[in-house]
């Protein structure tokens, strides 16, 4: 059995003001990208661009998008992305810029990049920590969390 | 994982605000950036100062994502002649790190690719390019190593300056092939800079190969960089610095001569 071939774009939503992520959803984020691929490219890339096109995943709070996008025209896709300066939710302009962390053929090898991504993050973050309180906190924080209840979503997922 | 360059970030006296970009840039993955100082020679009594000292800028420079050290922060001038008169290599350009021209006619361009002292040379990207790109010019600036940039930011803003940018960059990918072009964002907000990655990719629609986009923010702007340390230098072999002590001086004046003889022999 021949498998439909994808790319998945793992890009991470920059933004001056953190909260305003909390605005954004699934839609917006697809009008969005669909709008500036149709700017870059034309009907055309856009015809291109639109078969299998979906946002597979939005965190809000970390700001990271999973596009899926057709192996053969992902980079359509791709070069249209640094076009988008805003993106809009009833009304709402959200000023932003997308920034791609990784092309990835699955999605669990995005999930892969972005786990390790995270750890990066972390470690980047944890000499801005004040005093040592602060950093306990957030070893607690790390702790408390559990992957088993998340891997799960992913599993029905994929 | 290569070096990523961005070699334009827009100088604005808001000190809060540069330093907003240079952090987002160290979090893009940029490891190293340059603060671009506009003068325009047309206008007059435009005075070529001294850059501020970028430690001023931080107390501790933000660390780069992906990498354990901190990002590199150098000054570029950019001088906009209309007229050759106007270019005149002065004590001041030893002060910037990079030294960029922008010429506004042919034969400035031919001038600037072929005999003047600079590192790189910018294509117009707001406005339609008056003059065609001839092959000799080009040519000969690649073979002195000097860049050609393009600044993507303005793409970013507006249609009609995308249409400009796409136009500008394909003509002269005709004439020079995808060789010894940079890409630089020219970035005023820290919202406008864009990943390295995504620049590579943006690359393939001003006609640049996988390669050469790739090669545009990472190996020649470090050319780019030690093309410029070899102005402050001679030749890139003998370095002279002053040092502190007042003792120190009349050494320093004895070995001033030596530098210019060895340049002006290599010349």
């Amino acid at each position: 059995m021949v498998r439909f071939k994808s790319r998945y774009l793992l890009c991470e939503l920059c933004v001056s003001d953190q909260s305003s992520l909390q605005l954004l959803d699934d839609r917006a984020v697809f009008t969005g990208v669909r709008g500036a691929v149709c700017r870059a490219h034309g009907d055309y890339g856009a015809a291109l661009c639109s078969v299998s096109f979906a946002v597979k995943y939005l965190n809000a709070d970390t700001g990271v998008v999973f596009l899926r996008c057709r192996k053969s025209h992902y980079r359509i896709l791709w070069s249209a992305l640094p076009f988008i300066t805003h993106l809009e939710n009833r009304g709402q302009k959200v000023p932003c810029a997308f920034n791609c962390l990784y092309v990835g053929g699955t999605i669990r090898t995005c999930q892969k990049f972005l786990i390790r991504y995270n750890i990066q993050q972390l470690h980047r973050m944890l000499p801005h920590c004040h005093n040592e309180a602060e950093r306990l906190e957030v070893r607690r924080a790390v702790l408390n969390c559990s992957l088993k209840s998340l891997e799960k979503e992913e599993e029905e997922d994929e | 994982m290569a070096v990523f360059v961005d070699l334009n970030i827009s100088h604005t006296v808001d000190k809060k605000r540069l330093q907003n970009i240079i952090e987002t840039a160290a979090h893009l993955g940029y490891s190293t950036v340059a603060i671009n100082h506009v003068v325009d020679l047309q206008q007059k009594k435009q005075e070529i100062g001294k850059p501020k000292c970028v430690s001023e800028l931080f107390d501790q420079f933000p660390i780069v994502q992906g990498k354990s050290r901190p990002i590199k922060v150098l000054n570029r001038l950019t001088l906009v002649v209309s007229e050759a008169s106007h270019f005149r290599p002065t004590n001041e350009f030893k002060s910037y790190d990079v030294v960029a021209v922008f010429p506004k006619t042919e034969k400035l361009f031919h001038a600037a690719c072929m005999s003047f002292d600079v590192d790189i040379i910018c294509i117009a990207v707001t406005e339609k390019q008056p003059f065609y790109f001839k092959r000799p010019p080009v040519n000969g600036a690649i073979d002195r190593g000097v860049f050609f940039e393009i600044s993507y930011v303005p793409a970013i803003k507006d249609s009609t300056m995308r249409r400009y940018t796409i136009s500008n960059s394909l003509s002269l990918m005709e004439t020079c092939k995808g060789k010894n072009v940079i890409v630089s964002s020219g970035a005023e907000k820290p919202l406008e800079l864009r990943g390295p990655y995504d620049i590579a990719n943006l690359g393939l629609l001003f006609g640049l190969s996988e390669g050469d986009a790739k090669a545009a923010v990472s190996t020649n702007c470090r050319a780019v960089l030690l093309h410029g340390e070899t102005r402050k230098t001679a030749l890139g072999i003998i370095h002279t610095m002053k040092k502190i002590e007042p003792t120190a001086e009349r050494r320093e004046e004895e070995e001033a001569p030596v530098l210019k003889r060895a340049r002006t022999e290599a010349v």
